[in-house]
This record gives structure tokens, C-alpha cells and sequence, in this order.
């Protein structure tokens, strides 16, 4: 492959990068720590990309030629054009029910014990799915019980139940763990995938071993709402 | 499959000077052709497996890229600003002594697995007796303190984890050196990955740098996303549920979590967090896992064959798979 080329590739790679980092795309790849790394990485790329064009436009045509004679980068230097493509035309949604269904039930390994303060006042108390699943699976002392709790997540489907499910990743989609809550009482009739805040309260103890810790949820009243900005929890 | 195609189609019609087809009009015709396309392209990726794996394979690649970058940067700093009298003045001498010193130097480096192939290709070219590079490679993602840290927050329960992982990892890096030293053929890596790029005279230690890591990136870039691939199809296709099954199987526990490890390709960052949701396995099976993943691991072989030629991973990634099981089990039934 000429130099050309592969400058140009870099340039197109380090460009979905920092596509992706500006648009805020990224949240639905990796988790939010990573932006400056991105750009960075991003900035990079464009910038020894520009830096190698500089050079051989500066030292003429002949000696980028010569170059080229005995630089021997594999065919494999083609497939950088694979995420390029995968970015800037199909721009892959955030995961979703699919993962859900298929991934092991991993409420339980969420955190430990100690690391639970509090429950902060108020009539409905918002809570990550994280912090939900936590609480029943270990918090022994029921805080959560007969409070008014609010969950986002997505509705997904399976075994005859109705589940609001988030997934948490630590750093990339690739290690995304399903976290899900049962839903009784009035459980909405929305499609799957559709993201939902659901008011309610827990069911005591019913979260165990048997059920992999998913909890159940007594639903009062439901409201759809758009895919939030960053679709993972961390 | 269409992109080698026209590859070869390329090659054959470059032969009469008139009809002259580069690789640059080739690349034209690809993205000219995938943005005619894009909504067949779309469509057809609307199924939800394949929508998971795309998914997937743009979150492996867009996570690892930075530590690619950082892995050429080093690279190419220690190309333009460490001669190579200044690395074998600081290693021992006897390679066999240099070996642990290159393992406990993975400290040194933050990064994962992506980061570390370039650097030690580098240490290579730079005169870096090839078992104490490679026992670079194997410790730097695994011993290093950010990876480290993270696995202590996952298993908040089991710090004794966190020792064994630096224990069994460093192992594995030391003992494959040594195996090196005494079984390990030169021949193996591939000639063009121990040739030296360019000369200092003439061009500044700044252009050295950026040439080298561009050379590094490029070289390095397409072996990643291959890797990324291959992963993204095995996260999406192999289920995972099953496993939860295996309850107290140990030496299956171990088997599966190994092979796991390797088809998961996950960032040594990110790992234990995976291990410690196995929670119905055993500890020892999810040591295995730790152990295993970030020494060896499809995204590896591939950065790997691409950086040192496929003779020397198809015999050094099987080799590094032994091992690691084998001293992450002994480091398990000892420390837990």
C-alpha cells in the first residue's frame, strides 16, 4: 500500500475517533473516562498523518516514491477502513435487549455491602439500577422497603416476564453486564427496548439465590422517555 | 472479502503503465461504493445479533485505539531518543537475569495489551535480547497499577486476588522468557520485524519519532481491528449464560475460563470486572481468567502475528496459554 493511502487512512480513522468524541457517540462505545484519551488518540493520528504528507510534499515526489519501494505494510492495513466505514455509515446503536437475554444474570456481583450509605429522603428517591440491585441483593435490613423509588432502563421481555433492564460497562460495550428488575403490578404494555422511568417499590425479599437476585418491583406508573445520553451505567 | 478482491483485481491491472490502479483509487472506489450503499448496508445489518456485534467490534476498536497510540508513541520515542547502548547498559547482561527485570518493568507502563506489542517489537530492533522484550510483553497489562487498581475494586471481597494476579501474571512473563532463552529460534520473527527503519543522518530525532510511529500504527492498526473482529464475533455468538452452570467444576471451571479468556479478548482493564460476575465459579477458575486474558488472547495473536510473523505466534500464543494456566493455577493454590 502507498504511503498515500495509508495517510490517508489514518487521517479517516483518527477523524471517526474524534467524530465520535464530539458528537458524543462515544458514550454508546466506552465508557465517559476515556474523552480525553479519544481525542487525544484522535489528534494523534490526523496529526502524524499530516506530519508524513508535510514531509514527503516538503522532500518531492521522488523520494515518497522511493519510500514506497521497500515499505512492505501488510494487506492488513486495509481493514483500518472497516470502523471507518462502521462509524461515519452504519454508526452502531448502544446495546440493548440482545445482550440482556443472552449474558449470565449478574445482579449480585454489583459492589459489595460496605460500600451502601443511606438512602436519601424525599417522596420518590431516584436510583441507578446499580444502586437498586445492590441494595436488594446484599442491603439485609430492607432500607428500600416501602420507599418510593424511580428507575430508568429499557423494557425487555423473557420467560413470561416483564423486565426493566440497564446494562453497566467498566470499559468498553465488550465487557457489558445486564442488570435487571422484575416488574409486577402495572406492568406497561410498551414495546421492548422502549427506554421507560418507572415509579414503584421493591417487593421485600425477593430478591435470592434462586432467581439470580432479580428483584421485583410493584410498577405505579410508568413514562417513556428517550435513550439517555450516556446508555450505560458504570 | 470484496476489499481483497479488488486488492488482487488492482494488482493484475497495474501491469500495462497506461491503466495505472494504486492503492489510492482503490480506496476511492471503496468509499465511493460503500456511501452508494449505505442504506443496503444498513438494512442489512438490522438484525439484533449482527447489530450486538457491530456494536461490539466498534466498542473493542474505538477503546483500544488510544492504547495503541500510546504503545507507538513509546515506541517511537525510544526509536528516535534511546540509543541502544543506553538499554543494554540498564539491563543486565546475562539475558536470564534481564528476564525479571523486564518483567518487573511491565509496572512501568499503563496501558493494555495494545500498548505493550509495539514497545516490545521496538526493544528488539533496538538490540533487546528477544526473551527479555517478550517477557515485557506478556507482564506489562497485567502488572501494571491502573490494571491492578481495578481489579482490586472488583473484588472488594478478595483483595488475596489482587496478589495472586501479580504473582501468577509475572510468573508467566518470567517463565516464558526463560523458555525462550533456552528453546526460543531467532528464525521464528519474521525478518522484516527486526529490521531497523531508516537512519538517524540527515532527518531530525522529532521526524525519527513521528515516522516510526506512524510506521508502528499503521503496521499495528489493521492487526487490531482484525483482532477486534474475531472478538466481537465470539462475545456475540458464543453464549456466555451457560457458564453459570458449572458451579463447582473446577478443573472444567478452569478449561472454560481459560478459553474464555483467549475468545473474549477483553482489555486487561476491563477484565475483572467480567470475572468476578462468574460468581458461581470458584476463585481459582477466575484467576485462570485473569491470568490467561492478558497474555494471551485472539486481539493479541493477531497484533502479535502482525508485529512478529505467524511462525512465531502460532508457536509463542499456545506456549504462553500453557503456562499461564499452569502458573495461574499454582499461584491460586497457594495465595487462595
Amino acid at each position: 500500500m502507498r504511503r498515500e493511502t495509508q495517510n490517508i487512512l489514518l487521517i479517516l480513522l483518527g477523524g471517526a475517533l474524534l467524530k465520535i468524541s464530539f458528537s458524543g457517540l462515544y458514550l454508546r462505545y466506552v465508557q465517559k473516562g476515556l474523552l480525553p484519551l479519544l481525542i487525544a488518540a484522535g489528534v494523534i493520528m490526523v496529526g502524524l498523518a499530516v506530519f508524513a504528507i508535510v514531509q514527503d510534499v516538503r522532500r518531492g515526489k521522488a523520494a515518497a516514491e522511493d519510500d514506497h519501494g521497500h515499505s512492505h505494510s501488510s494487506r492488513s492495513t486495509w481493514l483500518m477502513l472497516l470502523p471507518v466505514l462502521a462509524v461515519f455509515l452504519i454508526s452502531p446503536p448502544a446495546l440493548g435487549g440482545d445482550v440482556v437475554s443472552s449474558a449470565a444474570d449478574t445482579n449480585q456481583t454489583q459492589r459489595s455491602r460496605n460500600l451502601l450509605g443511606d438512602l436519601p429522603s424525599g417522596e420518590v428517591i431516584p436510583l441507578s439500577m446499580t444502586e437498586f440491585v445492590t441494595r436488594t441483593a446484599w442491603d439485609e435490613s430492607g432500607t428500600l422497603d416501602g420507599r418510593r423509588v424511580k428507575l430508568t432502563g429499557f423494557l425487555t421481555r423473557a420467560d413470561g416476564g416483564t423486565f426493566v433492564a440497564r446494562l453497566a460497562i467498566s470499559c468498553c460495550a465488550a465487557d457489558a453486564r445486564p442488570l435487571k428488575v422484575r416488574l409486577t403490578g402495572d406492568v406497561p404494555s410498551l414495546p421492548d427496548e422502549q427506554w421507560v422511568e418507572v415509579t414503584g417499590k421493591v417487593v421485600p425479599k425477593s430478591a435470592n439465590e434462586k432467581n439470580s437476585w432479580v428483584p421485583s418491583f410493584t410498577v405505579e406508573s410508568t413514562t417513556s422517555v428517550a435513550q439517555p445520553v450516556e446508555p450505560y451505567e458504570s | 472479502m470484496t476489499i481483497t478482491g479488488e486488492i488482487r483485481s488492482s494488482k493484475r491491472r497495474s501491469g500495462p503503465p497506461r491503466l495505472k490502479i494504486t492503492s489510492l483509487e482503490v480506496l476511492c472506489g471503496i468509499l465511493v461504493l460503500a456511501l452508494l450503499l449505505q442504506s443496503r448496508l444498513v438494512d442489512l445489518l438490522d438484525v439484533p445479533k449482527l447489530r450486538t456485534a457491530s456494536t461490539v467490534f466498534v466498542a473493542i476498536c474505538v477503546q483500544a485505539m488510544p492504547f495503541l497510540v500510546l504503545g507507538v508513541l513509546i515506541s517511537g520515542a525510544i526509536a528516535a531518543f534511546v540509543p541502544a547502548s543506553a538499554l543494554r547498559r540498564l539491563l543486565p547482561s546475562k539475558t536470564a537475569l534481564a528476564v525479571p527485570v523486564a518483567g518487573v518493568a511491565g509496572v512501568a507502563l499503563p496501558g493494555c495489551e495494545c500498548a505493550s506489542v509495539p514497545v516490545a517489537r521496538r526493544l528488539m530492533q533496538q538490540g533487546v535480547a528477544p526473551a527479555v522484550a517478550l517477557t515485557f510483553l506478556l507482564a506489562a497489562p497485567a502488572v501494571n497499577p491502573i490494571v491492578l487498581v481495578a481489579t482490586a475494586v472488583a473484588f472488594n471481597d478478595t483483595p488475596m486476588m489482587v496478589v495472586a494476579r501479580f504473582v501468577g501474571s509475572l510468573l508467566t512473563a518470567m517463565v516464558m522468557g526463560w523458555l525462550w532463552v533456552r528453546f526460543g529460534k531467532m528464525e521464528w520473527i519474521a525478518e522484516r520485524a527486526l529490521a531497523r527503519l531508516g537512519d538517524h543522518d540527515g532527518t531530525s530525532r522529532w521526524a525519527v519519532f513521528a515516522e516510526s510511529a506512524r510506521h508502528d500504527l499503521v503496521d499495528a492498526g489493521g492487526f487490531l481491528v482484525l483482532g477486534g473482529l474475531f472478538a466481537a464475533t465470539f462475545k456475540t455468538f458464543v453464549p456466555v449464560a451457560w457458564m453459570q452452570t458449572l458451579g463447582g467444576q473446577v478443573v472444567l471451571g478452569v478449561i472454560v475460563m481459560a478459553f474464555l479468556a483467549v475468545i473474549l479478548a477483553l482489555c486487561s482493564e476491563a477484565d475483572a470486572f467480567v470475572a468476578v460476575a462468574f460468581s458461581a465459579l470458584p476463585l481459582l477458575p477466575r484467576l485462570v481468567f485473569l491470568v490467561v486474558g492478558p497474555a494471551v488472547d485472539v486481539k493479541l495473536i493477531a497484533l502479535q502475528a502482525g508485529a512478529f510473523g505467524k511462525s512465531f505466534a502460532f508457536r509463542f500464543a499456545p506456549a504462553t496459554f500453557v503456562v499461564a494456566i499452569l502458573c495461574a493455577v499454582v499461584t491460586g493454590v497457594v495465595l487462595l
